[in-house]
């Protein structure tokens, strides 16, 4: 392969432009790490500091002593794992018998399926709303949880996945005697681990971010989820003094779903090539 | 697990008829009660809760506080079903706007304040005071947690630094305009801000100066749009006389932080601004430096006048109609209403009872003089049904003028039709 | 190479009801359809969860835009009285207009930066690998906190307006406020677009690009004849996902500015005549025509990208 002195050149300029744009990509939530940890009245000075003319450590503690933090981080922990299992298993059995199986109907409910992600959520809160009340899971995890224990996404990713694993495999695990079960979990299961982590991821990341539903349908102090706590924190934190407080209350909010975002991008990505079909 | 979840759904689903909140059973009551986020008024809520649960054993209060932006949202959601907390504080715009004629509300037990009927009630608090919580027909829904009227803050200090006297506060808005331009050659660029907020402050902004010019947003049987008659284009040129045109400040540079509403006052950088008395305790809470500095002085008006007119708003505790325990709702309520000279002290809130301004709390008030005369002059916001779109149309056409520079005949002409087509 | 993928199969016409799988052939008779029946069992947690809790009130949408409901009376029927009203209606025909120009602002700049990243990306020179990150990193933030952080990146004396030396009121002027929301939009959606691009490229057999960079091809040329006609399924469907995240998006909206300065999107517009003015049958009205946009605009996505393959 040639590559003249002059491509080399041009290519090493345009890594270090992509470079420098991911690194102002990734300043603004530097911006908001170390203005949290700045003393208050630093935050918007003119001209702009970086850097804090002292690291006031203690605005990290002080959304938990003053405001019900780790309640609302508990909740969103809780919520966000319970919604994430609950999507496994229904997202792959769904995926498995839509893509594996034959049986009248199957076309149309996973059309269905996949039509709801073109209606606007907002809208059906109310009925949606009204369901829940009679089910009297109002102010309950229940009504945070199982609501939202299945997606259309998730149906439609772990479908396009296990579309991918050979029928010779399956029909090779049935003549061993195999049965439906116990095919998923020794030869589908460990084949689309790889979509199921970015099942998990997405979910679980949708869920951190779910602002609405949480504030209609379980407000009080016990049920509230992070997203609504934030909301309710900015409003009952006035002036200047608390800007700190509520950007560290932000990088907290931000902190779990980056971590598990960077330690599981590998699989992340690949779920996601797996789901576009492009196997 | 998910198919027990499932199973749960289904078996739950199919027997949803029942439900709703639980029956006050053999003496114990639980009382959901909900407010909106003020940080000084909810720990005097939990302190008086806990006072009230200590003589009533057998009652419980659930509390909740709700985000303003959120609270209709959640009520509405809410009380559609049939749900929603027993007692609701919430202020006269949305009770006469949305609960009232959705007919979501109570009528008032005079019982549980130990009257007879409902005018001994009334016979305690200032005549008028109470209408922000009555309905067509004159009954009533509430009774007050607050009552606000509109006065003025000045910041004697940037005054003395212009060489403006501190006891001669602007009495007309020419004035502010014209002391705007001695505090900016004295380096203050920010003289008067308006608040930018949400839609609801540009709603009661506006219709404080509507009030002074003699305009309205609607006309008095609520039926028409009423934003281009000459009393309203003058409040809006006003505003944009204030904000834009006079240069006495940037309206671009006021912060707009519905959280900190008064910031720019409270941090130093503005040196008038149209106040309320809890703004105040607000701001000697958080900036107690600049605190020192400020006067509460009359609201100015378009002129000089011996008939001043003022803007008053109260927020109102009231019991939802699908409560199952009205009258130990209400007997929740006379308590809280009873705490008249705390409310003042802790909160600054008002409880206009007939002669509250003479009370001991009172007299101790910073500037009591001015605030009492300001709700002697108030009146009551005109609201209507889907009063959300008209409050959203009204911050349009002022965003419109004050900001993009339309002219105000035609962003109040457009404004109207909106208005028209909500109301209509 | 592959087919614009399964996407298709969510337009009705595209579907084949009779659509077996490969390997259905090869099974046989009775324990066949007890095999099938149980397949068919598998799906029920999940449909069951569908229909109580999306399928029923979704469908409750389309019977409630056929009435007036104000939530607390009971919802009286008007035709279509309310697709009527939108017809003629300034603020649903601003608030669509200002849905298209956040959807084609933001996520026309986002497929072709996050495009133009993974060519450059995926041959990143050694040592350099961890600079996707740093573009992948605002995918996995939540809008409610990052707008706490970006209020403060866009206020006057903020971090935008001091770096760049500018003096623009971001948030509070009709020419700058859609641009604040497209400049977070860009920011926030970029890395998602960019994994999905990732992934394409990752696939595509490098014998192609060998055989074009000895034909002497330049990168430019390599690009438009070779990588870009290979990446089409791709595009297709980040196509697709940004139309239906860009005409459903709401979060930035309510955050950033509150629909003021002509930045109301229609799912706001939704959301407030909903549960704001009480209008339930008006709000599902619009509702429905989103769907039914949606759908359409999928459709014709589809299309296109179908007869520009063949």
């Amino acid at each position: 392969m040639k590559t003249t002195p002059v491509r080399r050149t041009a290519r090493v300029g345009v890594q270090l432009l992509v470079a420098a744009g991911g690194v102002v990509f990734a300043a603004v939530l530097a911006y908001a790490f170390l203005s949290a940890l700045k003393p208050g009245g630093e935050v918007l000075s003119v001209p702009l500091h970086w850097w804090p003319s002292s690291f006031e450590w203690h605005n990290f503690a002080r959304p938990f002593t003053e405001a019900a933090f780790s309640r609302y981080y508990l909740n969103s922990v809780f919520v966000g794992v319970s919604v994430t299992l609950l999507n496994i298993v229904t997202c792959t059995l769904a995926g498995y018998s839509f893509s594996k199986f034959s049986y009248p109907g199957r076309n149309t409910a996973f059309v269905v399926v996949l039509a709801t992600l073109m209606v606007p959520l907002e809208v059906i809160y109310v009925p949606l709303y009204a369901l829940v009340f009679d089910l009297g899971w109002v102010n309950s995890f229940a009504g945070l949880i199982i609501p939202a224990g299945t997606s259309a996404f998730g149906i439609f990713l772990m479908r396009q996945s296990i579309d991918s694993v050979p029928d010779e495999l399956l029909e090779a695990a049935r003549l061993d005697g195999a049965g439906v079960v116990r095919t998923l979990l020794t030869i589908i299961g460990p084949l689309v681990r790889g979509p199921i982590a970015a099942l998990a991821l997405f979910i679980f990341l949708m869920n951190w971010d779910s602002h609405l539903w949480p504030l209609l349908v379980a407000s009080d102090d016990e049920h509230r989820t992070l997203p609504v706590g934030l909301a309710a924190m900015q409003a009952n934190n006035l002036g200047a003094s608390s800007v700190p407080m509520m950007m560290a209350a932000a990088v907290l909010a931000l902190l779990p779903t980056i971590v598990l975002f960077l330690s599981l991008q590998k699989r992340f990505v690949e779920g996601v090539a797996m789901s576009a079909g492009l196997r | 697990m998910a198919i027990a979840a499932t199973l749960a759904v289904v078996a739950a689903g199919s027997a949803a008829c029942g439900g709703g909140s639980d029956d006050a059973a053999g003496g114990n009551v639980t009382i959901t009660f909900w407010t909106h986020t003020h940080p000084p008024m909810i720990d005097l809520n939990k302190k008086l809760i806990a006072e009230y649960e200590s003589k009533n054993p057998n009652v419980k209060i659930e509390y909740q506080t709700i985000p303003n932006t959120e609270f209709n949202t959640k009520m509405l959601t809410s009380l559609s079903t049939g749900a929603g907390p027993d007692i609701i504080n919430m202020d006269d715009n949305a009770l006469r706007g949305e609960y009232l004629p959705k007919r979501l509300l109570a009528e008032i037990d005079p019982k549980a304040f130990g009257k007879s009927s409902v005018g001994e009630v009334e016979a305690d608090y200032v005549p008028g005071t109470l209408d922000g919580a009555k309905d067509a027909e004159g009954k009533l829904f509430g009774v007050p947690s607050e009552f606000n009227g509109t006065a003025f803050a000045i910041n004697t200090a940037h005054f003395k630094d212009a060489g403006l006297d501190p006891a001669q506060p602007p009495k007309t808005w020419q004035q502010v305009v014209d002391y705007g331009k001695k505090l900016n050659a004295a380096g203050h660029k920010q003289a008067f801000n308006f608040l930018y907020l949400h839609s609801g402050w540009y709603s009661q902004n506006f219709q404080t100066l509507a009030n002074q010019t003699g305009g309205s947003i609607v006309s008095a049987d609520g039926k028409t749009a009423n934003l281009e008659s000459e009393g309203t284009k003058e409040a809006l040129r006003l505003w944009v006389e204030l904000a834009r045109t006079s240069g006495i400040s940037d309206p671009k540079s006021s912060s707009r932080d519905a959280t900190a509403p008064f910031q720019d006052l409270a941090s130093g950088t503005q040196s008038m601004a149209i106040v309320y008395p809890w703004s105040m305790d607000q701001i000697k809470e958080s900036n107690p430096d600049t605190y020192k500095n400020l006067a509460v002085v009359p609201l100015p008006q378009p002129t000089a006048t011996s008939t001043p007119v003022n803007r008053v708003y109260g927020y109102f505790w009231a019991v939802n109609n699908a409560s199952k325990q009205k009258a130990e709702a209400w007997k929740f309520i006379s308590y809280l209403a009873s705490q008249k000279e705390r409310w003042l002290t802790d909160v600054s809130f008002v409880q206009p009872v007939k002669g509250w301004e003479t009370s001991a709390p009172a007299k101790a008030m910073p500037f009591i003089d001015v605030i009492a005369q300001s709700y002697g002059t108030g009146k009551y916001d005109q609201v209507g049904p889907h009063w959300a779109e008209v409050q959203d149309t009204i911050r349009d056409a002022v965003d419109a003028a004050v900001f993009d520079g339309k002219p105000v005949d035609e962003a109040l002409r457009e404004a109207n039709e909106a208005v028209q087509r909500s109301i209509g | 190479m592959t087919a614009p993928t399964r996407p298709d199969q969510a337009s009705p016409p595209a579907v084949n009801p009779r659509h077996r799988p490969s390997g259905a052939g090869i099974r046989r008779r009775r324990r066949v359809h007890r095999r099938d029946l149980l397949g068919a069992l598998l799906s029920v947690p999940a449909l069951a969860l569908f229909a109580v809790f999306a399928i029923y009130p979704g469908l409750r949408v389309f019977y409630l835009s056929l009435f007036d409901y104000s939530l607390t009376a009971p919802p009286e029927f008007v035709g279509l009285d309310n697709f009527r009203f939108l017809a003629t209606d300034p603020r649903f025909r601003e608030t669509v207009l200002n849905s298209i120009f956040y959807t084609v602002g933001t996520y026309l700049p986002a497929l072709v930066l996050a495009l133009l990243l993974a060519i450059v990306l995926r041959r990143m020179t050694a040592g350099l690998g961890w600079v996707r990150l740093l573009y992948f990193l605002p995918v996995a933030t939540s809008w409610v906190a990052i707008a706490v952080v970006w209020r403060l990146v866009l206020h006057p004396d903020g971090l935008l307006n001091q770096t760049l030396g500018l003096d623009v009121t971001w948030l509070s002027s009709s020419s700058s406020a859609r641009w604040a929301l497209v400049i977070m939009g860009v920011w926030k959606e970029t890395g998602f677009f960019l994994i999905l691009f990732l992934a394409g490229l990752a696939r595509l057999p490098a014998e192609v690009h060998e055989a074009a960079l000895v034909d002497g091809a330049n990168a430019w040329q390599r690009f438009w004849r070779v990588t870009f006609p290979l990446l089409k399924p791709i595009t297709a469907i980040c196509t697709i996902i940004a139309v239906i995240r860009g005409f459903q998006s709401f979060s930035p909206q309510v955050v950033l500015t509150d629909g003021a300065f002509g930045t109301e999107v229609v799912n706001q517009f939704v959301y407030k005549t909903a549960f704001e003015s009480a209008r339930m049958g008006r709000a599902s009205a619009v509702a429905v025509l989103m769907f039914a946009l949606l759908i359409a605009v999928t459709m014709v996505q589809l299309r296109v990208f179908r007869r520009e393959d063949s």
